[in-house]
């Protein structure tokens, strides 16, 4: 009898199909474009609610778990703070991958900045524009530092379009500090790169066995691409012409092909052996362990080089400082830094009562009084006022590098090619930095990939390669 | 002696005409109790492997992104045609390939002469090979993240040895010629225990007679190896490479915690390349094509590879 044969082919079938259909079904991210925030914040729930970070594994976020609910819930008892907490490699995957099920189990996602431009065109976080207007004093901010961690269309460097709209809050400002060893270059920092490479160089004859840099060069994240990027912008290059979307003939133009060269045949042999897939740990474990003369890292991620424990410059924070110093980044052509830091969002697929309390949260935590306690618990802040207040300046060796720094900052691109940008200068530094590559290759080929994809927006078909 | 085949030619049928055990309802037929028991595992395998299989090469087919959502537009064949002939792909192709002859290769001479060289023990055998399993029993990301600390240029336990013999520094995942056979040897490390334990069932099950019959012909040890030994255990141990091959061809986990691909991009393997693709850029449509025609590779080969040892087995 072959009846129950078909039947169960049939159900299989069937299964199959209503299994497709539920899929299909389920796509419910038709729309791009970012939801709207309140400009008023709505009822508050007295319901014991855990309002959820999601961050990149590093100093800063522990800082924050821990000041957030020492501090928080003396205003909102019933709330927890949880801050989690992925490897820095796959940030941006564990954000975007859950922005793409349109369900997430983060209500606040710190994103970088040039992650807006993607996570704003596929509607993935609220857009606060008015939130802003109504409950923060935008005013207390510099206005590129507000732009930076918040605006899409990304705003030109150094300014604010008050008229685009706004999307974050900033969270935590950084940029790259110059760490040198005053006991063996001195105690004033070099104040050229030409001045630093020549330093570098004779620190390294001088010592045998500590190397003359430390610097970012792993093709993971944005390591290497922070790095080349740096360089550029001191010595007079662009990354791109973002009003014509140009990026071919700019990046590597004559500046660029300097800036590339300084970098791969200047800088690249002062480094130590093997240091080709350095990123911010192994950069703090050269200098904590003595074996760098000057080193580049973030100032958010310094803060453990002055921990004993970790350190064999000395047995006390202060035998380390007569060490260490720190300082704003030379200048050579130009005065440029990194902009570093990262900005909070409100994920488009929170409940309500979970967005309403994020945006309570970010109104609570731009306060100019919690910006003080924020600076002085090891955050960096944005306001004005709070870096400039000393519970800021005193809390930290880097924390004036910062401030001086803030006028100096020049962002990569926020758009939502950002990911696969960042992948193409990161891979083609990472491999001129290591000898994969002739350092002008691989600076054409990061103008002509990166070109190409921005080049490639919109086409149908074999997009990602 | 009876035909055993005649009595389990038509099983079902056999089985569907037996009356119902007593106390068992009437409806419930040994094929509805079959169809009952079979489909709970019949549901997993459609929702968690044919589904996805079957979506994703819909998919292919599609511009669709994971997170820009909307509609998938279908640009046919242009996901296939954009990666066949993009040299990103190819590039990778041939990381891959010698990723996989390489370490395949290595682990295959290694796996077996392990095996033969336990096979000859009498005492300590067993002990021997289960400390040799071990390295395939850990979590490749926990192999990475430990060799990643032995091979680093400045602090790594190798160049520490290799220093206190008066050799220089190697920087194992930094440099071109040494990042892939890095990747390799880490590989080989792990695996070889596979092969090795197929490679020892094998050598366990010939028969020793024949290995009488050769001494009594007073064969020498070379002559019995190429004459009983290899011929006997080769099938078995082509099987073992097919499936390490296969396994090998879709490396990903050591790649990404050991050299992230680097330098460059020197040592992306082509499952590296599609997680860039899906992950980085959202590419879903691409992403998916790129994985359905490394699906198709590896069916395709398998089958040729099959075919020559069935081909062995008739010989």
């Amino acid at each position: 009898m072959r009846y129950p044969r078909r039947i169960g082919q049939l159900a299989a079938a069937a299964l199959l199909v209503a299994t497709s259909l539920t899929a299909c079904g389920g796509d419910d991210g038709g729309t791009a474009g970012a939801p709207k925030a309140p400009a008023d914040i709505p009822e508050l729930t007295k319901e014991p609610l855990t309002l959820s970070f999601i961050w990149f594994d590093w100093p800063p976020a522990k800082a924050l778990e821990a000041f957030a609910n020492a501090e928080y819930t003396k205003e909102r008892s019933n709330v927890t703070v949880k801050v989690n907490v992925v490897p820095n490699a796959n940030w941006h995957d564990a954000m975007f991958t859950q922005f793409a099920a349109r369900k997430t189990d983060f209500d606040i996602p710190i994103l970088d900045s040039q992650h807006i431009g993607e996570a704003v065109t596929n509607g993935n976080i609220l857009d606060i524009t008015d939130f802003v207007k109504k409950n923060i004093d935008v005013n207390a901010y510099n206005p590129y530092l507000l732009a930076a961690y918040g605006q899409f269309p990304q705003a030109e460097t150094g300014q604010r379009d008050e008229n685009a709209s706004l999307y974050g809050l900033p969270l935590l400002g950084d940029t790259w500090t110059m760490i040198y060893r005053k006991d063996l270059i001195g105690e004033t920092p070099p104040a050229t790169w030409d001045e630093m490479i020549a330093a570098a160089q004779k620190c390294q004859t001088e010592n045998p066995g500590v190397s003359g840099l430390a610097f970012h060069q792993a093709n993971g994240s944005d390591a290497a691409a922070v790095t080349y990027n740096t360089v550029n912008g001191v010595y007079g290059g662009n990354l791109w012409d973002s009003k014509a979307r140009k990026i071919e003939g700019v990046i590597n133009d004559a500046a660029g092909q300097e800036a590339m060269d300084v970098l791969v045949n200047k800088m690249k042999p002062l480094t130590a052996a093997g240091s080709g897939n350095w990123f911010i740990d192994e950069v703090n474990a050269a200098v904590a362990q003595g074996k760098a003369c000057i080193a580049f890292n973030w100032i958010a991620a310094s803060g453990g080089l002055l921990d004993p424990e970790q350190s064999t410059l000395g047995k006390t924070r202060e035998e380390i400082l007569q060490k260490l110093g720190f300082a704003t980044l030379p200048k050579q052509k130009t005065d440029l830094v990194p902009l570093g830091g990262m900005g909070m969002h409100v994920s488009a697929y929170s409940s309500p009562e979970k967005q309403a309390e994020a945006l309570n949260f970010m109104k609570w935590f731009e306060q100019a009084d919690i910006q003080k306690k924020w600076a002085a618990a090891g955050g960096v802040p944005a306001r004005t006022d709070a870096l400039s207040s000393p519970e800021f300046l005193n809390a930290g060796p880097f924390n004036k590098v910062y401030a001086d720094s803030v006028s100096r900052m020049r962002d990569m691109w926020n758009v939502p090619e950002y990911a696969r940008l960042i992948d193409i200068e990161n891979t083609n530094v990472n491999a001129a930095l290591n000898g994969a590559k002739d350092p002008k290759t691989a600076l054409n080929d990061i103008a002509k990939e990166q070109q190409a994809v921005l080049d490639s927006a919109g086409k149908k078909g074999g997009g990602g390669l | 002696m009876s035909d055993p085949v005649s009595l389990t030619d038509h099983p079902v049928q056999e089985a569907s005409s037996t009356p119902p055990a007593p106390g068992r309802s009437r409806h419930l037929s040994d094929r509805w109790l079959t169809v009952a028991f079979i489909s709970p595992a019949l549901l997993l395998l459609l929702a968690m492997s044919v589904f996805p299989l079957l979506w994703a090469l819909y998919l292919s087919f599609t511009d669709y992104s994971a997170t820009r959502g909307g509609p998938a537009t279908f640009v046919w064949f242009e996901n296939f045609t954009a990666i066949l002939t993009s040299a990103q792909v190819h590039l990778r192709a041939f990381t891959t390939l010698l990723y996989v002859v390489g370490a395949v290769t290595l682990q295959t001479v290694l796996g077996f002469s392990i095996a033969y060289l336990i096979s000859r023990r009498v005492r300590g055998r067993g002990v021997l090979t289960t400390l040799f399993l071990v390295p395939m029993m850990l979590s490749p990301v926990v192999v990475g993240l430990f060799w990643r600390f032995m091979l680093d240029a400045q602090f790594g336990v190798i160049n520490s040895m290799l220093g206190s013999i008066g050799l220089g520094q190697v920087e194992w995942l930094t440099k071109q010629n040494t990042a892939l056979i890095s990747l390799i040897v880490v590989d080989t490390w792990q695996w070889t225990p596979f092969i090795m334990l197929i490679a020892l069932a094998g050598l366990t099950a010939v028969p020793k007679y024949l290995y009488e019959a050769a001494s009594i012909d007073r064969a020498s040890e070379w002559f019995r190896f190429r004459t009983i030994t290899l011929p006997l255990v080769w099938p078995l141990l082509l099987i073992a490479v097919l499936f390490r091959a296969i396994e090998a061809f879709r490396l990903f986990d050591l790649v990404y915690i050991l050299t992230s691909g680097g330098p460059g991009v020197s040592t992306e393997t082509l499952s590296f390349h599609v997680y860039k693709v899906a992950f980085l850029g959202f590419n879903t449509g691409t992403a998916s094509a790129y994985g359905i025609l490394m699906v198709l590779i590896v069916i395709v080969l398998a089958q040729l590879y099959m075919r020559y040892l069935n081909k062995l087995k008739e010989d």
